[in-house]
């Protein structure tokens, strides 16, 4: 199968075959929504994971930052919410600016300089009362405007909303890894060094790649804030939207597209539908277990293994 | 003011004393293996519950609960170096991820067994104040562990520097390959890191219970706070791990007498950030590039 055949198919599913299976079933279309979220900022963490070699566990800070940015805006400003969305994401994006210092660290310090700027972010969340409405939150927050005769307010028309938001985010990651500043990421995460000999900056690069893996988890705190039209610090800058994203990334392989998308949904709904019914407290260890086993059994993730499987039956082995 | 400021540097400086037990473990793992323990935290954790479960069903003193909640810690910590040992290939990254997942799992284990509740210590005698110089109160809890917690920190800085296994383990933090031509076996030495951070974290743990209140959600917490002293103490100085409590301590309990103490947390956040951006190599270490 060509890539083309492969992307109109994958379209033709989540854009047409979903909504007409599912459709009208709320509670099913509303966890799908969850997934997706979670799929979107898996996206992002993947990004700048694979292409920028950092690790975030703190992406909740950009979350959140773009959920508040976006009620802010719809909510005191009177702004309509899709361009508010927007400039949600732009909103992460600095935010994400003032984190880049930590950018000249490495490894596990850049991962936990990362976890402090989501805590400060939260704190002052709560503290900026006058702004923010502090520990009590923003209540009904805009929901999602009827477009052309499109409701998306409904919990189907948010699916449209989160699918878009995902697939663009997909195509972008899918695009920059084919470009020439791909290429140089990827020659940066086998030797930094010898990269910047051959003049890339390897630093800048990096630094985009935070913007870009920010933006895009702002887009999707907006979206989840018009989406459940409630906000607060607590909940905004959760843990939970990093771990998940983490474990969703992990588990589907963070080093292909289109592999947080395929672990977020399974991670989610496996977690909502089987665990959550039989552990209703602490349910979340199945995540760390999860975890736990894909970085000692298959730190490449579930689809590359099953790629791999699928491909050495068809004929030689390609990465994927 | 002088004395509400005097008060609140003790204060600070009573919680330095297990804040250094908790980041001397990180310290000591990460020195022999260059994995950062996100699951550390939770080992405190365990220690705590296991000390609540010790008092509340079989009446144990706290202090007397030590060897128990030591076995079942310490047995943890085994099963985390086992697990992290596993990893062959980009262990420093890889690491982080797995013992993160290990970190969840604890506390998701400690809230499922135990409840979300909060819990501390119900034996009279630790809550009593005492004052010190007519001006400074302390709990009597918190001056026991303070002062337990300096002897253990002081015992492993001379074990460290004057016994065989702490040269050892010097040894293999600072080469691991040439430690192992002169005769260290690596693989025992992090397996000492892994048992003496283990054995640290009960303490703290314990500490934690009688001195302060527990709960699940704090593992994580203490994990970031460690990692905030051992930034500030530049890894591999017992001296400096202890000072960076301290320092983290008496920065807290000033935010909260100054300030708010919704803003405590945010203190040391603030305190990490600016260090590890201005202050590359902490406020003792050597200088050294990280990573």
């Amino acid at each position: 199968m060509s890539n083309v055949i492969k992307i109109a198919a994958f379209l033709a599913f989540s854009y047409i075959a979903v909504p007409l299976a599912v459709g009208s079933n709320a509670y099913v279309i509303g966890l799908i929504v969850a997934a997706l979220t979670i799929g979107g900022i898996a996206v992002a963490w993947a990004l700048l994971g694979n292409l920028g070699g950092m690790v975030s566990f703190g992406h909740a800070a950009f979350f959140g930052v773009g959920a508040y940015v976006s009620a802010l805006l719809t909510l005191r400003g009177g702004w309509p919410v899709f361009p508010a969305m927007l400039v949600a994401g732009l909103g992460a994006a600095v935010a994400s600016v003032a984190t880049m210092p930590a950018l000249r660290l490495r490894g596990p310090y850049f991962a936990l300089a990362i976890l402090a700027y989501a805590e400060i972010f939260r704190i002052l969340a709560t503290e900026m009362k006058p702004v923010t409405g502090g520990a009590a939150g923003l209540l009904s927050i805009p929901r999602l405007p009827t477009v052309l005769g499109l409701d998306f307010g409904s919990k189907l028309g948010g699916y449209f909303v989160i699918l878009t938001i995902v697939v663009a985010a997909m195509a972008v990651y899918h695009l920059i890894r084919r470009s020439a500043y791909g290429l140089a990421l990827k020659a940066m995460h086998d030797s930094e060094d010898a990269t910047r000999v051959v003049g890339v900056n390897s630093t800048v690069l990096k630094a985009w790649m935070l913007v870009v893996s920010a933006f895009i988890t702002g887009m999707v705190g907006a979206f989840n804030a018009h989406y459940i039209n409630f906000l607060e610090p607590d909940y905004a800058f959760a843990g939970q939207w990093t771990t998940l994203a983490i474990v969703s990334a992990i588990f589907g392989g963070y080093r292909t597209v289109t592999g947080p998308l395929v672990g977020a949904v399974v991670v989610y709904l496996v977690d909502q539908l089987a665990f959550k019914p039989i552990l209703p407290q602490g349910h979340q260890i199945v995540l760390g277990v999860l975890l736990g086993a894909m970085i000692l059994f298959s730190p490449g993730g579930l689809m590359p293994l099953l790629m791999a499987k699928l491909s050495r039956k068809e004929g030689p082995a390609h990465a994927a | 003011m002088l004395e509400l400021t005097l008060q609140s540097l003790f204060s600070g400086v009573l919680s330095g004393a297990y804040y250094a037990l908790i980041a001397l473990g990180l310290a000591l793992v990460f020195g022999t293996m260059r994995v950062i323990n996100l699951a550390h935290g939770e080992l405190v954790l365990l220690g705590a519950y296991i000390s609540y479960t010790a008092e509340e069903k079989l009446g144990l003193d706290p202090l007397a609960s030590l060897p128990l909640a030591l076995a079942v810690v310490v047995a943890t910590a085994m099963v985390v170096y086992y697990l992290v040992s596993m990893i062959k290939k980009d262990r420093e990254l890889n690491s982080l991820i797995l013992t993160f997942g290990i970190g969840v799992i604890l506390t998701n284990a400690v809230l499922m067994i135990w409840s979300a509740d909060i819990h501390s210590a119900t034996t009279p005698w630790y809550h009593d104040a005492t004052i010190l110089f007519d001006t400074l109160f302390a709990m009597q809890a918190e001056l026991v562990f303070a002062a337990l917690g300096i002897i253990l920190v002081g015992a492993v800085w001379w074990w460290l520097e004057k016994s065989w296994y702490g040269r050892a383990l010097r040894a293999v933090a600072s080469n691991r390959d040439a430690a192992k031509l002169m005769g260290v076996n690596p693989q025992l030495t992090e397996v000492l890191s892994f048992a003496v951070s283990g054995l640290l974290a009960t303490v703290a743990g314990v500490a934690i219970y009688t001195a302060k209140v527990i709960q699940p959600a704090m593992g994580h917490h203490l994990t970031v706070k460690a990692f905030i002293i051992t930034v500030l103490a530049g890894m591999g100085s017992v001296p400096g791990v202890l000072l960076g409590a301290v320092l983290l301590g008496i920065v807290e309990s000033l935010t909260v007498t100054m300030a708010s103490s919704a803003l405590q947390e945010l203190a040391g956040m603030v305190l990490f950030l600016v260090v590890l951006l201005l202050m590359p190599s902490g406020l003792f270490g050597r200088a050294k590039r990280r990573g």
